[in-house]
């Protein structure tokens, strides 16, 4: 029908753009490129970037088939791959059966992954991560136990544990540190950020004494609701702190219950946790938030504040609830010395 | 305020002399100034082949306008959508010849670009906007896609078409027969017809077509040529049937009809949502059914002729067909059909 020899101008771009193209796609388009010519054959299947995300199963409310459908979807793209993967990232509510997710690890592993997003729904998952290439991950999802066992290059790891309550009793029995398993193997970690249940994973097990390793390159830590009447979070964060000398940015966000915490039992931050001369030399940015005014958090700012000879702002913001603690906050913070002559205090009302 | 210019050189050695500022948005550009090239006419920066004196005018208008500093973000975006407006061989050049020099923005846009032609069309008009070939077998076509879908409508396909296949295989068998290399093509034909039929009582119908097609097919020239190649070259749109070239006069009877027989067909594929068993609702299919029963031999020829071409068009847009109900029925998912190993009928040479 054509007589004119129309050129077909896109199959011969350079690899690199036609991979910049096909990561622009939905994945399953990316991979229907493959009926297109024999060219297209197997030009998605060198992608080094596969993103699943919602859009991938079919639109139903029937979990059981979805979560199938996927799970078959993702073992035979990996099947089909060829070449190196660097990023997988995998977000689906539907998903939680173990046995795929701990085999699609494996694989990656292989594959030279270096970010890894997981984002999944409930269940019982227990993650195993040995991907010596990994620089990157992000999980989301409850999770019963995490074990980064091979990631010695990890720069930068986020984590949204979900918990109900009978994986957190488990937990209370289990014997190993969670805090060395999870942080034992990373030194070269620059960012750390935790939401709801990772400061209490951490604070189960075993902990006395330094941690393996030091923190070196640790400049940003973000942990998010810390249970502060918990003496063990609050000595996860401390732990964690006092052996990242490189220290910049802190962010901590309580959850306590300003009702129960009102003894300040042995809050001795000097005590084994802390040298008596511990510096954060170069902790400049503090942002409390959530605060509730509790002994054991007031403690933690005025420890802060009177180690920290470069810092610059520490900002405290006071939780929603509990409005009558405030000015009792205020009061407190007014008294409390300061290493760092630059140092502001900012009071946050909403 | 002086502006210092730069030279560059073309692929056909053509000299042109750029503002520095907007040239130097191209790292490669860049570059080569920062070693001292291009301050003169003598001493041009030579240009990538990619970037022909046409593109590098777009290019330079593009960094033309995205060298300003204070345009908003919306300025720039929408001039950004106005200046990809543009056909695809020249969209493809630009993105080769962006990549060459660098300039990830702009080949970030311009992929961005072509992922949109690409994202949800179908194959047919995907090769149509880029001049794809279609040289892949019908085969090849579903084979790294059979592996990706467990569509429990696709297995009862699959076996309906295996179950045909083999009843076919050995009705063959005890025919005599002369056309060797035509059976496959029959048993297709036959495939879909007593599929289409339901099943209902077509086996009796079947073999006499069968027959009265082995026969005709021996010893006719004219008559399939124009059942061949106009129509099927037009699968794409299958609900016209349009340029029909034709050497028969009795043919453009013949090619009103099955164009009227495609449309109809063309209608049902489209009511028919993704519910299980009939594919094809027998009720429209009763009036071809009832028109042959019990007429004269030559108005049976002229409908055999005609439901054997349109079955022959059917059977080649069958899996894109298939393709695009399923993914209108929110599956979007490629459809593996295993269709007898002969491929696609559609370019049938004569």
């Amino acid at each position: 029908m054509d007589n004119v020899l129309v050129r077909d101008s896109i199959s011969d771009l350079p690899e690199s753009i036609i991979e910049t193209i096909l990561t622009k796609l939905p994945i399953r388009d990316a991979v229907r490129t493959s009926i297109l010519s024999t060219k297209w054959r197997y030009k998605w299947a060198n992608l080094t970037h596969l993103v699943f995300d919602g859009k991938c199963g079919t639109l139903c409310n029937d979990k059981g088939p979805v979560e199938d459908n996927l799970v078959k979807f993702i073992t035979r793209l990996l099947f089909l791959h060829d070449g190196p993967i660097h990023n997988f990232s995998l977000s689906s509510a539907y998903l939680q059966s173990s046995p795929d997710i701990d085999q699609w690890l494996l694989f990656l592993s292989r594959k030279d992954i270096k970010e890894l997003v997981l984002e999944l729904g409930e269940g019982d998952l227990a993650l195993t991560i040995r991907a010596p290439n990994l620089k990157y991950l992000c999980l989301e999802g409850e999770f019963k136990d995490i074990c980064l066992e091979n990631t010695p290059l990890l720069v930068s790891i986020s984590v949204a544990m979900y918990m109900t309550d009978d994986i957190a009793e488990r937990f209370e029995q289990s014997s190993s540190c969670n805090f060395t398993k999870f942080l034992g193997g990373v030194p070269f970690l620059e960012r750390l950020i935790g939401h709801i249940y990772f400061t209490k994973y951490l604070s189960i097990g075993n902990q006395l004494g330094k941690p393996p390793i030091t923190y070196g390159h640790l400049q940003i830590v973000e942990l998010y609701q810390v249970s502060f009447e918990d003496m063990k979070e609050i000595l996860v964060v401390l732990r964690l702190i006092v052996n990242s000398p490189s220290l910049e940015e802190l962010q901590i966000s309580g959850s306590s219950n300003t009702s129960a915490a009102t003894e300040a039992s042995d809050l001795d931050f000097g005590g084994k946790e802390c040298p008596t001369d511990c510096t954060f030399g170069l902790l400049k940015t503090v942002k409390m938030t959530d605060m509730s005014g509790v002994p054991h958090e007031m403690e933690f700012i005025k420890f802060l504040l009177g180690n920290s000879p470069v810092l610059k702002i520490m900002s405290v913001t006071p939780s929603v609830y509990g409005t009558d603690a405030r000015i009792n906050m205020l009061i407190e913070l007014l008294r409390f010395r300061r290493a760092s002559p630059d140092a502001e205090i900012t009071f946050i009302q909403d | 305020m002086m502006k210092s210019y730069i030279w560059l050189q073309n692929d056909d050695g053509s000299i042109q002399q750029v503002e520095q500022e907007v040239a130097k948005l191209c790292p490669i550009i860049c570059q080569e100034i920062h070693t001292g090239v291009g301050s003169s006419k003598h001493n041009p920066i030579s240009l990538p082949p990619q970037v022909n004196p046409a593109m590098l005018s777009l290019i330079l208008d593009y960094c033309q306008f995205h060298q300003v500093p204070g345009r908003s973000n919306k300025e720039r975006k929408s001039f950004d959508e106005k200046f990809i407006r543009m056909d695809t061989k020249r969209l493809c050049e630009l993105t080769s010849a962006a990549d060459s020099l660098q300039l990830k923005p702009l080949v970030d846009l311009t992929s961005r670009a072509l992922a949109r032609m690409i994202e949800g069309k179908t194959p047919e008009e995907i090769r149509e906007t880029f001049h794809l070939p279609d040289d892949l077998t019908e085969e090849e076509k579903l084979e790294p896609l059979k592996n990706m879908t467990d569509d429990p409508r696709i297995r009862l396909l699959n076996r309906l078409y295996a179950r045909k296949r083999k009843e076919l295989k050995e009705r063959d068998r005890l025919k005599n027969v002369e056309v060797e290399e035509e059976r496959v093509d029959d048993r297709s034909v036959d495939d879909l017809l007593s599929f289409i039929n339901g099943g209902k009582d077509s086996k009796g119908v079947k073999s006499s077509k069968s027959k009265k097609k082995n026969r005709r097919r021996k010893d006719q020239q004219r008559n399939v040529s124009f059942n061949c190649t106009p129509i099927s070259n037009d699968a794409s749109s299958s609900n016209n049937a349009t340029e029909v070239h034709t050497k028969d006069s009795n043919g453009l009877d013949y090619m009103c009809h099955v164009g009227k027989i495609h449309n109809h067909v063309g209608e049902m594929l489209k009511l028919q949502d993704v519910e299980d068993d009939s594919f094809v609702p027998e009720d429209e299919f009763d009036d071809g059914d009832d028109i042959d029963d019990g007429i004269d031999p030559a108005m049976q020829e002229e409908l055999d002729r005609e439901v054997e071409d349109f079955a022959r068009r059917l059977n080649s847009d069958w899996p894109e067909r298939m393709q695009e109900i399923l993914s209108l029925g929110q599956q979007r998912r490629p459809v593996p059909i295993s269709i007898n190993g002969n491929g696609t009928t559609r370019r049938c040479e004569i």
